[in-house]
C-alpha cells in the first residue's frame, strides 16, 4: 500500500508543533521583556497579581493586550496573506490587495486631520473617556472606508468578472485613489495634524486593548476556522479555475468568500492597529517554501508564523526603542525580509 | 453513452462559437474533435466540464442531462485533464486526491485514500507518489493530472490537448495510456489533437469541426482529401501501407 500521507503528514506536524512551541515561547519572552526593565520574579508576581500596583498594571493593562494583539494580528494578516495569494494565484497578492490598507489610512486620515484638529489623543486612548468623544472614532473610520473598498471591489467583480488578474488590477486601481484622497488631505492638514496622522499609518501593537483584541480575535478566528474548512478546495484550486470546477469546486462562490473574509480579517487588523506591512507576504511564502502548499497545513503554519514574526518583531522595537517602541511595521520588514531573500534564493531552489 | 445534442454557445450574441452540435459516443470509446484553432473544441470541453453554461441545448450521459446536474454529481460522470499542467507545490499524492475534493471536506474517508491508491498503483505514479509535482518531467505531471482526472471515478474523461507539451517518446506513452484505460474501463474519452496521424491512430470515432458544428464524423475512413482540404484548407493525401493509413501533406502546384 502507498500512503506516503502519513510520513508526510508527521513531518508537518512536527514542524507545526515546533512553531507552536516557539510562539508560547516568545509570547512568554515578549510578556516579561520591556522598558521598565522588571525582573522576571517581578513579571511571575505581577501576572499572579501579587506584585505593586504599577507593576500589575503594565503586566496586565499594558503588555498582555499587546501580546495577544501581536499573537492575533500576526495570525490574521498571515493567513489572509496566503488565502490571497492562492486565491488570486498571484504570488505577490497581500492582505491588502483589496486596497484596505489604503482606505483605512485615508479613514484614519479623515479623521484625525478633518474631524479632529489634529489632536493626538483622538485615537484609541484612554483620555477621551474623559472628554466624551468616542476613543474608537479613527479605528472606526478606518475600518468604515476599508469596508467601503472591500465592497465596491468584490460588487463590481461580481457585476462583471471574478478573474484574479482583474481583481488585482481593480485593486491598485481603487487603492491608488484612496492614496490620493489622502495625500490631498494630508496637503491641507496642519503640522500637528500631519504628523499624528504619520504617526497612526506606523503600525502600533500598544493601540491593542482587550476590548479590540476581542473584536480581532472573533473576526481572525472565524476567517481561520472558514479556510480550514475550505482548505481542500484551495489544494483543487491551484490546478487553475477550469480544474476546480471540474472536480466539483464552485469557483465564483470560493473566490468571493475567501476575498471578503480574508480582507475583513486585514480591515479590522488595520484598523485598530494601523499598517503592519510584509507579515502577510513574507510568512506565507516562507512556509510554502518550507512545507509546501497543502492548504490545511500552510495555513495552521502560516498562522503561528505570523504571531511569531509580530511577537519577535514587537519585543525587538520594545527593546530598541530606548523607552519609547519603534514602529513594529518596520521591525517586521526589517527581521523579515532578509530571511526570504535567504529562502527565495537559496541554492537549489526551484523558480 | 454520451450523446450531445444541438448544443448551441456564443461569448457574445453576434459572434455564435457553437451552433448547434450533435455528437455520440459509446462507452470505451476515443472521440477525437478535429479543426482549426479557435474552432470551439475548447469552448466545447469547458461546457462539459462545467466551465462555461450553454445558451441551449443537452448534453446527456446514459439519458441524463448534465447541465441539470449539481457540482458534485457531474464530477463524478466528467473528469478533465487540462491542457496546461500547473499544481501548485503539493506531492503527487496530494494532487491526485485534489481529483476526491467533492465528496469529502477536510479529511478525506477511507474509500478516497484506498482509490487514490489504487489509481497511483495502476498508473505507475506510486513510486513517486511523495515527490512534489513541480519537480516532475512533463510526461510524469502529464500522468499526474490522468490520475486525478481518474480519481474522480468518471464515466467520461475530457482531455485538452493530450500530446502539446510532450516529446513524441511521452506523446506516445500518454496516448497508450488513455487508450487503454478508455477500452479496460469502459470509460468514454473525448479528445482534441492537432496532429492528424496521432489522431487517427489514437481514436475511434473522429468528429470534424468547422463554422461551430461538426461538419464530418465516423470512423478512420473520414479522413480524405476532400475532408482535410475543407476543414483546414490544406492538401493531403492518406497512404496506405501495410493496413495502416498515414495522412502525407503536400504542396499543390501553382496553375496559372
Amino acid at each position: 500500500m502507498v500512503r506516503p500521507l502519513i510520513s508526510d503528514f508527521r513531518k508537518k506536524r512536527l514542524f507545526t508543533l515546533g512553531l507552536l512551541l516557539a510562539v508560547i515561547i516568545m509570547a512568554i519572552v515578549c510578556l516579561f521583556v520591556g522598558s521598565s526593565h522588571m525582573s522576571v520574579s517581578e513579571c511571575l508576581k505581577a501576572l499572579a497579581k501579587k506584585s505593586s500596583a504599577a507593576n500589575n498594571r503594565i503586566i496586565w493593562n499594558i503588555r498582555m493586550p499587546r501580546v495577544l494583539a501581536a499573537l492575533i494580528a500576526g495570525a490574521g494578516l498571515s493567513v489572509s496573506g496566503l488565502i490571497m495569494q492562492t486565491n488570486l494565484n498571484n504570488a505577490m497578492a497581500s492582505p491588502s490587495t483589496l486596497g484596505v490598507s489604503n482606505a483605512a489610512v485615508f479613514g484614519a486620515n479623515l479623521s484625525i486631520i478633518a474631524f479632529a484638529g489634529g489632536f493626538l489623543d483622538t485615537g484609541n486612548h484612554l483620555s477621551n473617556f474623559d472628554v466624551g468623544a468616542n476613543p474608537f472614532s479613527t479605528s472606526l473610520m478606518a475600518f468604515f472606508f476599508a469596508v467601503v473598498s472591500i465592497l465596491l471591489i468584490l460588487g463590481l467583480c461580481r457585476i462583471r468578472s471574478f478573474s484574479p488578474n482583474i481583481v488585482v488590477l481593480a485593486g491598485i486601481a481603487v487603492g491608488s485613489v484612496w492614496t490620493a484622497l489622502t495625500t490631498v488631505l494630508q496637503f491641507y492638514a496642519t503640522d500637528v495634524g500631519l504628523s499624528a496622522a504619520v504617526i497612526w499609518n506606523f503600525g502600533d501593537l500598544g493601540r491593542a486593548m482587550y476590548k479590540t483584541d476581542l473584536i480581532m480575535f472573533v473576526t481572525v478566528f472565524a476567517g481561520i476556522i472558514t479556510f480550514i474548512f475550505l482548505s481542500r478546495r484551495y489544494d483543487a484550486l491551484l490546478s487553475g479555475d477550469a480544474v476546480a470546477i471540474s472536480v466539483g469546486v464552485n469557483v465564483r462562490l470560493l473566490r468571493f468568500v475567501s476575498l471578503l473574509l480574508s480582507s475583513m480579517i486585514t480591515a479590522v487588523c488595520v484598523s485598530f492597529l494601523g499598517i503592519i506591512g510584509f507579515v502577510g507576504i513574507i510568512c506565507p511564502h516562507v512556509i510554502k517554501k518550507i512545507m509546501g502548499q497543502e492548504h490545511l497545513w500552510s495555513i495552521s503554519s502560516s498562522a503561528l508564523a505570523g504571531s511569531l514574526l509580530l511577537l519577535v518583531s514587537d519585543t525587538l522595537s520594545r527593546s530598541m526603542g530606548n523607552g519609547s517602541a519603534l514602529p513594529v511595521g518596520a521591525i517586521t520588514s526589517m527581521l523579515g525580509a532578509p530571511f526570504f531573500i535567504a529562502i527565495i534564493f537559496r541554492k537549489g531552489g526551484r523558480h | 453513452m454520451l450523446e450531445i445534442k444541438n448544443l448551441v454557445f456564443g461569448y457574445d450574441k453576434n459572434s455564435p462559437v457553437l451552433q448547434g452540435i450533435d455528437m455520440s459516443l459509446e462507452e470505451g470509446q476515443v472521440g477525437i474533435l478535429l479543426g482549426r484553432n479557435g474552432a470551439g473544441k475548447t469552448t466545447l470541453f469547458k461546457i462539459m466540464t462545467g466551465a462555461l453554461k450553454p445558451d441551449g441545448g443537452r448534453i446527456l450521459f446514459d439519458g441524463q442531462d448534465l447541465l441539470q446536474m449539481s457540482r458534485r454529481q457531474r464530477a463524478g460522470i466528467v473528469a478533465y485533464v487540462p491542457q496546461q499542467l500547473d499544481f501548485g507545490s503539493l506531492t503527487v499524492y496530494q494532487s491526485v486526491l485534489t481529483g476526491r475534493v467533492s465528496y469529502y471536506t477536510v479529511r478525506p474517508s477511507r474509500k478516497d485514500l484506498d482509490v487514490v491508491d489504487e489509481i497511483l498503483c495502476e498508473t505507475g505514479l506510486d513510486k513517486i507518489s511523495c515527490r512534489d509535482v513541480q519537480e516532475l518531467s512533463g510526461g510524469e505531471r502529464q500522468k499526474v493530472a490522468i490520475a486525478r482526472a481518474l480519481a474522480q471515478q468518471p464515466r467520461v474523461l475530457v482531455f485538452d490537448e493530450p500530446t502539446g507539451n510532450l516529446d513524441i517518446a511521452n506523446e506516445l506513452l500518454i496516448i497508450n495510456e488513455a487508450k487503454k484505460i478508455a477500452h479496460s474501463k469502459g470509460i468514454i474519452v473525448i479528445s482534441s489533437i492537432h496532429d492528424l496521424n496521432q489522431a487517427m491512430f489514437f481514436g475511434d470515432k473522429f468528429f470534424f469541426m468547422k463554422d461551430g458544428t461538426i461538419k464530418y464524423f465516423g470512423g478512420p475512413e473520414t479522413f480524405d482529401e476532400a475532408t482535410i482540404k475543407d476543414v483546414y484548407g490544406v492538401s493531403a493525401r492518406v497512404v496506405t501501407e501495410n493496413g495502416e493509413h498515414y495522412i502525407q501533406y503536400y504542396k499543390e502546384k501553382e496553375n496559372e
